[in-house]
């Protein structure tokens, strides 16, 4: 419909492509930074997940370190303030250290291994020692009552010097080929209670606590890595000692109390946590290791991973489609926006090149009126100037004079019409400005009728006045004159010699209204609606001067002056025009 | 029997002595200053102070070191065990001396020593417990008494290779007599941690005057 509405389609659809792009790219956005972060936390959390498994574990068995130290702190305390136990230490009789502890320390040693899960609650001991002043060994008379150990194990019980505090070591024992198991032990200081100086120590050495033994830790793999080796029996020898190499690169180069890392054993992937057992302690540093399997993990990871892959594409598509959908609705408006100003604009320059034609029309035919009554008026004062001067002779006969007297006469009203036509043309071309001035209508109409009552053939005319002397109207005085001489001038004309005019006006609120009626006769009432017209007569009136655009000059004065004239009644002898002007104060005299 | 007939067995012990064995030595030994009260009771302890055993309020036992023959028939003596404690707390014995542990309280006592110089254990006994539980302490030395029931009970044995020996009053001094005429070294035991000595030559007659600073 609308010529230009190709190259704004192309506009239009330019901006749904872009709107459509930069959704998507937002959409693409929000669904890759969607999928980075839940791998992240699924990356996280599965360490994090692990490392309080670890911790939960190791707390564990610091749990049970505690109350064994407790308990054996008690039992020593017990043991010093015993006393043969302390005439053995203070009277330097170490020697009976062995047999008089044996009846104190004899529950240590009685009873079968507890079971992992009641490891905790025990304080069954696989063999006690007591050290000398100086830290070493004293050897048992009976190594049977205090439990048997290798003595190269026995002398890694020994310690540099004593402390006051507790220690806690691990150490290896050697049972035979591929039979080495490891001794958790603590060494518990022997105060005098004399001097107050710790003048021995008990070395209990208790079955290591087993992380892992509980159900939910299935899979976990726990060891020890004391004195440069890794003691790790669930594990197959090559395994381990692939292993080892590792786990001391970490503990000796790393040298932190804990780390994890991920192992490669047998080919698949396991997340590998240590701690410092024994931080501080004269012992040898152990470190606990513990071995979880990723295997399973890593599948629930690729699982999550593709979960939250299709949920990413979903995501994607859903927002391919509703930012396809909303880039529609978006653009939609904006279209029809474009469509809208389009024709807007179209139908602007069409009224604007209507308006720029009516506008040349109406100068044209302005400029036409005004150079037709400029060339019309021209040779009417010629040719009324020349009878003139023709009149003015002596030496035509009388009937002469009086036919130039007709001719004088009808180049008046010849140039009455032209005046009219001008001042009608300069009306319709809104040229014409009234004043605002109050002219005072009363005094405007008795100038009109004496004027009237000087015309020859209206001297037995009756005319009946009745209005104020005070009426004042808005407008130019010329052109309210004009309205009333025309108006006054048909009730003349259209009178018959006798007869009667009646001029009445009053006023209300906002105007003066002035009637002028006359006899005569009526108006058909088929010409009733014409009578306003341009150059339309009666036809039946004849011999009545006239050109027919005094009405309608009336009429369009009146109107330009906010008012308006209308035939208020024509019946069989009176006919009554009705004038209303727009009030206004009087004039200052 | 008390002090009296403790007293009384030494001098009886002291008649075998030759005669010509008559050499006297006087003197004070300087004792540990003590800020407890004045002990009226003459009751006297065994407190330990850094792992160092003596008397409260302290005494001092001076004996003239040497090589003495040992007497033919060994003596008796007691430590008694009296409102669990050992009285008295600390006694010197000459090698060979047997000493009687009667237990003179309402109670079992259960008396050992664990000390190198006498390791015994009478286990326990009842007051009338019949013959008194006795050891022979037959090696030079200092041997701590205990009773396994009552850990507090701290007694002292000084087992001297000598028969000339003798405790000071509570100010430190001290008379020997009936000494050999001869060199010897006299020396002043004061706690478990502190033996002084002195040189001396001893005549016939003679009295010596000798003063532990």
């Amino acid at each position: 419909m609308i010529s230009t509405s190709s190259p704004n389609k192309r506009s239009v659809a330019g901006f749904r492509t872009k709107l459509l792009a930069a959704m998507m790219l937002v959409v693409s956005g929000l669904t890759a930074l969607g999928l980075y972060f839940a791998q992240r936390n699924v990356v996280a959390n599965t360490g994090r997940d692990l490392q309080q498994k670890f911790q939960a574990e190791l707390s564990w068995l610091h749990k049970v370190q505690e109350l064994r130290h407790a308990a054996l702190a008690e039992r020593c305390r017990a043991l010093a303030s015993k006393p043969r136990i302390h005439a053995a230490l203070e009277d330097n009789a170490l020697d009976l250290l062995y047999p008089t502890a044996k009846d104190e320390l004899r529950d240590l040693m009685e009873g079968e291994e507890p079971t992992p899960a009641a490891t905790a609650n025990s304080l069954h001991a696989r063999f006690y020692r007591f050290l000398d002043s100086n830290g070493a060994v004293l050897s048992p008379p009976n190594p049977r009552d205090v439990g048997e150990l290798n003595s190269e194990t026995e002398r890694q019980l020994a310690l540099n010097k004593l402390s006051e505090a507790q220690q806690i070591g691990y150490v290896r024992e050697n049972l035979g080929p591929a039979n080495e198991i490891i001794h958790e032990v603590v060494a518990v200081p022997i105060f005098s209670t004399e001097t107050g100086d710790v003048i021995s120590a008990l070395v209990v050495g208790f079955k290591p606590f087993e992380l892992g033994a509980k159900p939910e830790s299935a899979g976990m793999k726990s060891g020890i890595w004391v004195n440069g080796q890794l003691h790790l029996p669930s594990l197959q020898k090559p395994a381990q000692d692939a292993l080892a190499g590792q786990v001391r690169d970490a503990v000796t180069k790393g040298d932190r109390a804990q780390n994890n890392f991920i192992v490669s054993i047998n080919g698949t992937p396991h997340l590998l946590f240590y701690k410092r057992l024994n931080p501080n302690s004269l012992f040898p540093t152990a470190y606990e290791i513990c071995l979880y399997p990723l295997a399973g993990r890593i599948a629930q990871l690729h699982r999550l991973r593709w979960q939250i892959g299709g949920a990413g594409v979903l995501l994607f598509l859903g927002g391919l489609v509703a930012s396809n959908f909303v880039a529609v609705r978006f653009s939609k408006p904006v279209e029809q926006l474009a469509v809208n100003s389009e024709k807007d604009r179209v139908q602007r320059k069409r009224a604007e090149a209507a308006l720029a034609s009516t506008s040349e029309k109406l100068k044209r035919s302005t400029r036409y009126s005004a150079d037709a009554s400029h060339q019309l008026k021209s040779p009417v004062t010629i040719l009324r100037i020349g009878l003139e001067t023709l009149l003015a002779r002596e030496d035509f006969k009388p009937e002469v004079y009086e036919e130039l007297s007709s001719l004088i006469h009808q180049t008046h009203r010849l140039a009455g019409v032209i005046d009219d036509l001008l001042l009608l043309s300069r009306m319709e071309a809104g040229h014409l400005e009234i004043a605002s001035e109050s002219v005072n209508l009363s005094q405007l109409i008795n100038e009109w009728l004496d004027d009237l009552s000087g015309v020859p053939d209206s001297a037995d005319m009756k005319i009946e006045k009745d209005f104020p002397m005070d009426l004042n109207v808005v407008g130019e005085k010329r052109y309210t004159s004009l309205i009333v001489q025309n108006l006054l001038e048909n009730a003349r004309k259209y009178n018959y010699p006798g007869g009667r005019i009646r001029v009445s006006a009053r006023q209300n609120a906002a105007y003066v209204l002035l009637t002028i009626g006359n006899t005569g006769r009526r108006i058909p009432p088929d010409a009733e609606p014409h009578i306003f017209e341009r150059f339309r007569r009666s036809g039946t009136v004849s011999g009545i001067s006239g050109h027919g655009l005094g009405l309608n000059l009336a009429r369009e004065l009146a109107r330009l002056h906010g008012g308006d004239i209308r035939l208020a009644c024509s019946e069989n002898d009176w006919t009554e025009f009705e004038v209303c002007f727009p009030i206004a104060q009087p004039a200052p005299d | 029997m008390g002090w009296r007939g403790l007293i009384s067995v030494n001098v009886l012990f002291l008649i075998p002595v030759p005669v010509f064995a008559d050499a006297v030595i006087e003197g004070h030994v300087e004792l540990p200053k003590t800020h407890a009260a004045p002990v009226m009771a003459k009751r006297y302890e065994i407190v330990t102070r850094g792992g160092v055993l003596s008397t409260q309020p302290p005494l001092a036992v001076v004996y003239l070191d040497g090589s003495f023959a040992r007497p033919a028939s060994p003596s008796t003596k007691q430590v008694a065990q009296k409102d669990l404690t050992f009285v008295p707390s600390l006694l010197p014995v000459q090698v060979g001396t047997r000493v009687e542990f009667p237990n003179l309280d309402d109670t079992y006592h259960s008396i050992f020593s664990y000390s190198p110089a006498k390791r015994f254990d009478l286990g326990r006994y009842r007051p009338e417990e019949r013959p008194i539980p006795s050891e022979v302490f037959d090696r030079p030395g200092l041997v701590t008494l205990r009773c396994d029931i009552h850990e507090h009970m701290r007694g002292l044995i000084l087992v001297l290779d000598t028969p000339y020996f003798i405790m000071t009053n509570a100010e430190g001094q001290f008379r020997l007599t009936g000494l050999p005429a001869g060199h010897f070294t006299l020396k002043a035991w004061v706690d478990s941690k502190t033996t002084r000595e002195q040189s001396v030559e001893l005549k016939n007659g003679n009295m010596l005057r000798v003063n532990f600073p």
